[in-house]
């Protein structure tokens, strides 16, 4: 940090002899204008923080406006579920391309900002959809947004691994994926109540009110864009004054890899794809559920909806710091799925208020997220994490994609109970998934269920 | 005795002419009133000479017991329910009384004292509400209202019997229709009976045994007053003593049968074993009767009327005599906003009439096996693991200490 400052300093002491093409060398550069000095850095932190709100907010649109979707769109639920599904089907080929786009195609700071570009035009598309009451343009309108959605993410992450290091780096991922869920959480409270206002201004509801929503909505795809752009800006600039290199994502992806995932590999992406699919489309069908078992208004639902995500934004860093700490991930991994089991019960079984399994939902999601995605790395080699994680985005997608569509099926048929019981079958084929990984890495002496001490021992005693 | 010209079904005050019968069938059935699982089912039109005046007569037998049903189609839609102790009872119908100004009589159930529950039904008006000129928190009436349809004025002699599904269809038209609203349409009553128990394949799928019969009212095809009405049924009772009979709401998790319906509401006449009222309340306003076309389905509370303030009903003065301790409540379908009547002009709402315990829905057996499987699988298998973990680590300490 000193050595950066003396630089600066020197760039700043110096007159037009001291770099080539620094714009304003002569001037000052105030703490924030500076990119060595923490208060620009920060700056960018929430640039980048803003990057994803648009595209998270956006995502669980179709969730916070259900009825009025299916009022408005004369559609059932299978239908409407079709708006997650769109979304899912696109990553289900670009996980494994996004890290490659990002690196070798566009650079980091086109890449965002195209993805960014997508992101928008998709939303607006989908409101475009609504404006002119054709249900096939809001699908084509998710299917472009979630081109841009999940590549955003991977983009966002390769600008944090770019300005932030080491010990830092935990925080900001952590920060990040508050500011996303913060972006959800709003997004559930916000919609509906946008809804009514339009609606009594213009006087009467229907897929034209449902589109001018939607179209407001689309603004903060637009913050997000314009974050992009300063992004980039700031960091061409950065990489002018301080010589660092553009970001990359440092991802490998060779499909042959696939064939060499061990059993353990493959028991974490059953848990993995069992697990969110019974979560995703379990919120996206949420607010009619509450409103219709438990006789919540429009208001009170949506809160509810919204407190899996309200939960995870603060706890998300605090179970990361717990599983640091304690190692154990397996266990923790099966908390988790057992927790989300007894929610699932008891929402399909009893009356009692929703709040509490939801606020069990909330928490056994963010410590799944926290346990299970660090195993991956334990147990595949560095060469081969980026094709491991592609590989699990993309069936995580696909999982979705087809849960969503039957979800839609399911309720429309047999209604909300038996929705319940078979998002119990997919949490208890996950837990079963759980429970083969703790005897196989038993049996086979694996690494994944080290308490934080094993693994410093492990580190210390490896020649390496 | 017989003339081409007679009615083909029934004719003369005592002799049913024609009789449809059930073979009886068993089947493991829940409990219904006395604990009849089967009965036998005979439905006829009785119809009075020489004016074209038709009674619905149900006669549910079982093992001990008798249900009696007796629907009229003059004067109001209305049922008299009477439940007899033993299978020997039989209904008198004396037409001449029945038809006369003061029918007092004119309906009996022999032996009298082995009556063990009687009590009427009546639905008296349907009344229609304008959605659009809703005042803020008021929950009744959903609407300014319009001037109700009296069912009394109605006519309801075309009916239609199906013998092979126990049903019969009563269809009725305003006698005079002014503003032409049932031109095209009408209101119909469908009477169904069960000789067991069973489920419609039809939402809202209630379950009915041997002990109930259920009623589907439909409105197609009517006109309505504007262009967002909702409909709604004055429904009339005959209370239990000085008190109206008690209303009950009642919540629970399944919705296997009723899509997102989680309620069921009954209207007991007494504490059970008695007759009672079990509806969902929902109603649906396409033919297809799926969750797009739901409507909420309100009921208000039980209010004690008297008789004066009510369209007569022949039949329930046959049987009562002169009674005034008539309870009315109204059902009203829809929401000013979702589907409702104006989207294909059709309501259909259904009901089940019996005595006894009401039928009480319970988890399918296709939701009982699958959490069977998903709470055991993971269970067994922890066990199982745990097991062979276990005796490999005993296996091997074992080896050990040998060494």
């Amino acid at each position: 940090m000193a050595e950066e400052d003396e630089e600066a300093r020197a760039l700043l002491a110096g007159g037009p002899e001291a770099g080539s093409g620094v714009p304003g060398g002569a001037r000052a550069l105030p703490a924030l204008c500076d990119p060595s000095r923490l208060a620009h850095r920060l700056l960018v932190l929430l640039l980048m923080c803003l990057l994803g709100f648009g595209s998270y907010f956006c995502y669980d649109i179709p969730a916070a406006l259900q009825t009025h979707v299916k009022r408005d769109m004369q559609v059932n639920t299978t239908k409407f579920m079709l708006l997650y599904a769109w979304y899912s089907w696109p990553n289900v080929v670009l996980c494994f391309f996004g890290g490659f786009l990002i690196d070798r195609v566009f650079g980091i700071r086109w890449g965002t900002i195209i993805f960014s570009c997508f992101v928008c035009i998709g939303q607006v598309i989908f409101a475009l959809g609504g404006i002119f009451n054709a249900f096939w343009l809001m699908e084509l309108g998710r299917f472009v947004f979630g081109i841009g959605g999940e590549s955003l993410a991977v983009a966002q992450n390769t600008y944090a691994v770019s300005w932030f290091k080491g010990k830092e780096l935990n925080l900001v991922f952590g920060l990040q994926l508050s500011m996303a869920r913060i972006g959800s959480t709003v997004n559930m409270n916000l919609m509906g109540w946008l809804y009514s206002k339009i609606e009594t201004s213009l006087g009467s509801s229907g897929h034209m009110t449902l589109g001018v929503t939607l179209m407001i909505g689309g603004i903060t795809c637009i913050l997000s864009l314009i974050c992009a752009l300063v992004l980039a800006y700031l960091d061409l600039r950065a990489e002018k004054i301080l010589h660092k290199e553009q970001g990359k994502t440092g991802e490998v992806i060779k499909l042959t890899d696939i064939k060499d995932f061990s059993l353990p590999l493959w028991l974490i992406f059953i848990i993995c794809v069992c697990y969110y699919a019974a979560v995703f489309p379990f919120i996206g069908l949420g607010k009619v559920f509450f409103s219709e078992k438990f006789g919540f208004s429009s208001q009170s639902a949506s809160a509810v909806n919204s407190i899996v995500y309200i939960i995870s934004a603060p706890m998300s860093p605090i179970f990361g710091l717990l599983v640091d700490k304690t190692g154990k991930n397996i266990i923790w991994v099966l908390c988790a799925v057992a927790a989300t089991l007894l929610s699932h019960m008891m929402l399909a079984f009893t009356l009692w208020n929703p709040w509490i399994a939801m606020s069990l939902l909330g928490l056994a999601y963010s410590l799944l997220a926290c346990a299970l995605w660090p195993m991956v790395a334990f147990l595949v080699p560095e060469h081969q994490l980026g094709t491991a994680y592609g590989f699990m985005q993309s069936i995580q997608n696909l999982g979705l994609a087809v849960i969503s569509i039957f979800a839609g099926l399911i309720l429309d048929s047999r209604g909300y109970l038996f929705l319940e019981v078979f998002f119990i079958a997919c949490v208890s084929l996950s837990l079963l998934a759980v429970i083969c990984l703790y005897l196989v890495n038993h049996g086979q002496g694996g690494n994944l269920n080290y308490s934080a001490k094993q693994r410093e021992e492990m580190k210390l005693s490896d020649p390496e | 005795m017989w003339s081409p010209e007679e009615p083909r079904w029934g004719w003369g005050p005592r002799a049913p002419t024609s009789l449809v019968l059930l073979s009886v069938l068993v089947s493991a059935a829940p409990l219904g009133l006395l604990g009849e699982e089967t009965r036998q089912v005979f439905m006829e039109v009785i119809s009075g000479c020489p004016t074209p005046q038709n009674l619905l007569y149900i006669r549910a037998v079982g093992t001990n017991s008798t249900l009696h049903y007796v629907w009229s189609s003059f004067g109001p839609p209305a049922v008299v329910l009477v439940a007899t102790n033993t299978t020997q009872s039989v209904l008198k119908v004396n037409w001449s009384l029945l038809l006369s100004p003061d029918p007092e009589g004119g309906l009996m159930v022999h032996p009298k004292n082995s009556i063990q529950f009687s009590s009427a039904l009546v639905f008296t008006r349907l009344l229609e509400f304008d959605s659009t000129k809703v005042s803020e928190g008021a929950a009744e009436p959903p609407g300014k209202p319009y001037p109700p349809y009296s069912l009394d004025k109605f006519s309801w002699n075309n009916i239609t019997l199906d013998p092979d599904t126990l049903s019969t269809t009563f269809q009725g038209h305003p006698i005079d229709d002014p503003t032409g609203a049932f031109a095209n349409g009408s209101l119909a009553f469908k009477v169904q009976a069960f000789s067991r128990s069973g489920r419609p394949a039809q939402p809202p799928r209630l379950l009915h045994t041997a002990d109930t019969c259920q009623l589907e009212v439909a409105l197609v095809g009517a006109s309505s007053q504007g262009n967002h009405s909702l409909f709604g049924l004055e429904v009339v009772t005959l209370g239990n003593g000085p008190d109206c009979p008690s209303m009950k709401e009642q919540r629970s998790i399944d919705d296997e049968y009723a899509p997102a319906v989680f309620q069921l509401d009954q209207l007991l006449w007494g504490s059970l074993p008695s007759g009672f009222m079990q509806w969902r309340p929902v109603a649906f306003s396409q033919k297809q009767r799926n969750r797009e076309s739901s409507l909420p389905c309100q009921a208000s509370s039980l209010s004690p009327t008297l008789a004066y303030s009510l369209p007569h009903s022949p039949i329930v003065q046959a049987f009562f005599g002169s009674q005034n301790n008539f309870c009315t409540f109204n059902l009203t379908f829809g929401d000013p906003t979702g589907p409702g009547y104006w989207d294909q002009h059709y309501l259909c709402w259904s009901m089940l009439l019996g005595v006894g315990l009401p039928p009480i829905d319970s988890l399918s057996p296709l939701v009982l096996g699958i959490m069977a499987v998903a709470l055991g699988a993971p269970g067994l298998v922890l066990l199982g693991g745990g097991l062979a973990l276990l005796l490999r680590h005993k296996w091997y300490s074992e080896y050990q200490s040998i060494n």
